[in-house]
């Protein structure tokens, strides 16, 4: 009934999905890190990066693992105008009002991709589908060792762009303090639609891996995988990236062993179970420091 | 004090204009279409109003779906169960999903704005899993079951007295709700929603107001969600749906939250242009509009469309005023 093969198996299959949760949570935890904002739509990016890469896909046959760069800068485009037209206005205003503002950016990004690709859901073939390494008693899909690697590179060069760049250092001070970092002469409004784009990007590349490892995808697919990025943030702590990718990783593990023991039908509700258990001992999020 | 009496003077005859135009309608035009929706808007009025409660104590809830929900769960299993007629099993299906609110309550009264949004939003994606699993013997699962009507079709002129009926309710719903806000309790929602610290300096304990906030507007929801299953005869575990859970915010941002009007004019407002659009035939792109709209509404119109009399009003005042001291500094 239950032997080390499955478990392993359901270590796997969650750090893979725990790669596109930590794309997710990492970009969300950037953009609170400088704006101090909570985008609820920010699922609905990686859904138009999901369709950018399928469409481009289907229309050129390039390898999807190249277009990744190609959605991510659409959507970072995508985003950075979202800030400047929706949330600049209503910054520092009641935190209520990004809420509901996120809600009218969902209807509009929503329905706006079923106009463009309609509502049906689809699903895109890799190129190195049925392809398979083995390794011990069970075997890996090669996309999903690309995909962690994919992940892995991408969280480097976001590591370096904030440890080595001169923007990179400027938006941690950013984060740290922002009116201190306006008395030093950092123009924050421009780190705000930066790293509202970078978010956005990361969030494309999840929709990315989303498509690439052959899962479907529809219009109104954002919503859950973004409330998990949040589940994921508020677990690892907001504001902290380390604490978004064990906490990533760690989910991706809780979601597939609770859909191995409980059924599928519980994948989505389990991690509001886990949210909800994490906040009720802790109302502030498990390594919440201050924050908010 | 002139302008103040005529404003206030304005608003009772408006009140009492929209009330005689509610009861009249049913007289003026036998279109069934339109009874149906209307009896459908002011079902959204009661959901709207009853997030709008929570809302005026702080609380901004993403998943009042679920209460909607249970309440027409509770409603539908006890009629059919009992026999009993649905005007009784509605409130005691708001009743269960008042209970079911202080539960859900005790695990969020205490979290900030972010962090209560998404476990609202989660308990209704929870309390819809638990719908399809664990009660679908009951339930029937995604199929979802027939459920009493309001009054039997077979009634001469049903839809009429089932509009009215609707409408009692709901003029009840929005007097109670106003001697709510008047009251002490209300005075304490908005203490603990400007700020908490000093609410509780002053003797006014948030935790408790919180949990009381949610439970009437839990049994609101409820009301709200057994009227409109009633009134459709069937139900299905779409009822917990995102979709349904973001109309009575949007309904209330657009109207103007934290009063009394808000939901009332925005759900009115809202429901028009929706209806509107759908005769001019869009589909995806009427969500598109109303997301613009609400946008729109967030940033220039915070305060909603009730406060847009007051607003046009100041403008112009700033406006004469500067338009005075040109005319001056050119004299």
């Amino acid at each position: 009934m239950f032997d080390s093969g499955i478990l392993l198996q359901i270590i796997f299959w969650g750090l893979y999905a725990g790669c596109i949760y930590i794309l997710l949570a990492t970009g969300l935890n950037l953009i609170f890190g400088v704006m101090k904002i909570v985008n609820f739509a920010h699922g609905e990016f990686l859904m138009i990066g999901a369709y950018v890469t399928a469409t481009i896909f289907l229309l050129t046959g390039i390898n999807p693992y190249v277009i990744i760069l190609l959605s991510m800068l659409v959507v970072m485009g995508i985003g950075a105008i979202v800030e400047r037209l929706c949330f600049r206005p209503i910054l520092g205003t009641s935190k209520l009002n990004e809420i509901f503002l996120s809600i009218g950016l969902i209807y509009i990004f929503q329905n706006g991709a079923a106009m463009l690709w309609g509502d049906k859901w689809q699903s895109v073939k890799s190129p190195y589908q049925g392809i398979s390494l083995p390794l011990g008693s069970l075997s890996i899909p090669l996309d999903y060792i690309i995909i962690m690697g994919v992940t892995a590179a991408i969280l480097c060069g976001l590591y370096f762009f904030l440890k080595r760049t001169k923007t990179g250092r400027e938006m941690r001070a950013t984060s740290q303090n922002r009116k201190g970092a306006m008395l030093v002469g950092i123009n924050v409004e421009r780190l705000d639609i930066l790293s509202f784009g970078i978010g956005c990007g990361l969030a494309a590349a999840a929709g990315t891996l989303w498509v690439v490892s052959g899962q479907v995808f529809n219009p109104y697919m954002g919503s859950i995988p973004a409330v998990k990025a949040f589940a994921i943030i508020i677990l690892g702590g907001l504001g902290s990236i380390p604490g978004a990718i064990i906490g990533g990783l760690l989910y991706g593990i809780a979601e597939n062993g609770a859909v191995y023991f409980l059924g599928g039908v519980w994948k989505d509700a389990i991690s509001f179970i886990i949210l909800i258990i994490v906040l009720v001992i802790r109302p502030t999020g498990l390594f919440g420091e201050s924050g908010e | 004090m002139m302008v103040r009496t005529n404003r206030k003077n304005m608003i009772l005859y408006g009140t009492y204009a929209a009330i005689g135009i509610a009861f009249g309608v049913p007289f003026l035009s036998s279109n069934l279409y339109l009874l149906n929706l209307l009896s459908l808007m002011l079902i959204f009025i009661i959901f709207a109003s009853a997030w709008n409660l929570l809302a005026y104590s702080g609380q901004g809830s993403l998943g009042h779906a679920a209460f909607f929900g249970i309440g027409a769960y509770a409603s539908t299993l006890i009629a059919t169960k009992t026999g009993f007629s649905p005007y009784i099993t509605i409130f005691l299906g708001a009743a269960f999903a008042a209970c079911i609110g202080v539960l859900i309550g005790l695990t969020c009264v205490r979290l900030k704005e972010w962090f209560f949004a998404m476990v609202t939003f989660g308990f209704a994606i929870i309390v819809q899993t638990i719908t399809v699993s664990i009660l679908s013997p009951v339930t029937g699962g995604w199929d979802g079951i027939a459920s009493p009507r309001l009054l039997n079709p077979g009634i001469p002129a049903y839809q009429m007295i089932e509009y009215y009926s609707v409408l009692l309710i709901t003029i009840a719903v929005i007097v109670f709700i106003w001697y709510v806000m008047k009251s002490r309790i209300g005075l304490a929602f908005s203490a603990i929603r400007e700020n908490e610290l000093e609410a509780r300096a002053s003797g006014v304990d948030p935790v408790r107001y919180r949990l009381l906030a949610f439970a009437m507007s839990a049994f609101l929801a409820g009301i709200a969600g057994a009227l409109q299953i009633h009134h459709i005869g069937y139900i299905t575990p779409e009822i917990f749906g995102v979709d349904l859970s973001f109309w009575p915010v949007t309904y209330v941002i657009f109207g103007g939250l934290g009063t009394l009007a808000g939901p009332v004019v925005g759900t009115l407002v809202l429901t028009f242009i929706w209806e509107g659009l759908k005769m001019a035939g869009l589909t995806f792109s009427r969500y598109i509009l109303v997301g613009i709209l609400l946008i729109l509404v967030i940033i220039f119109l915070p305060k909603g469309l009730v406060d847009l009399p007051d607003k046009v009003q100041r403008w112009k005042k700033d406006h004469q005023k500067t338009e005075q001291v040109v005319t001056s500094s050119l004299k």
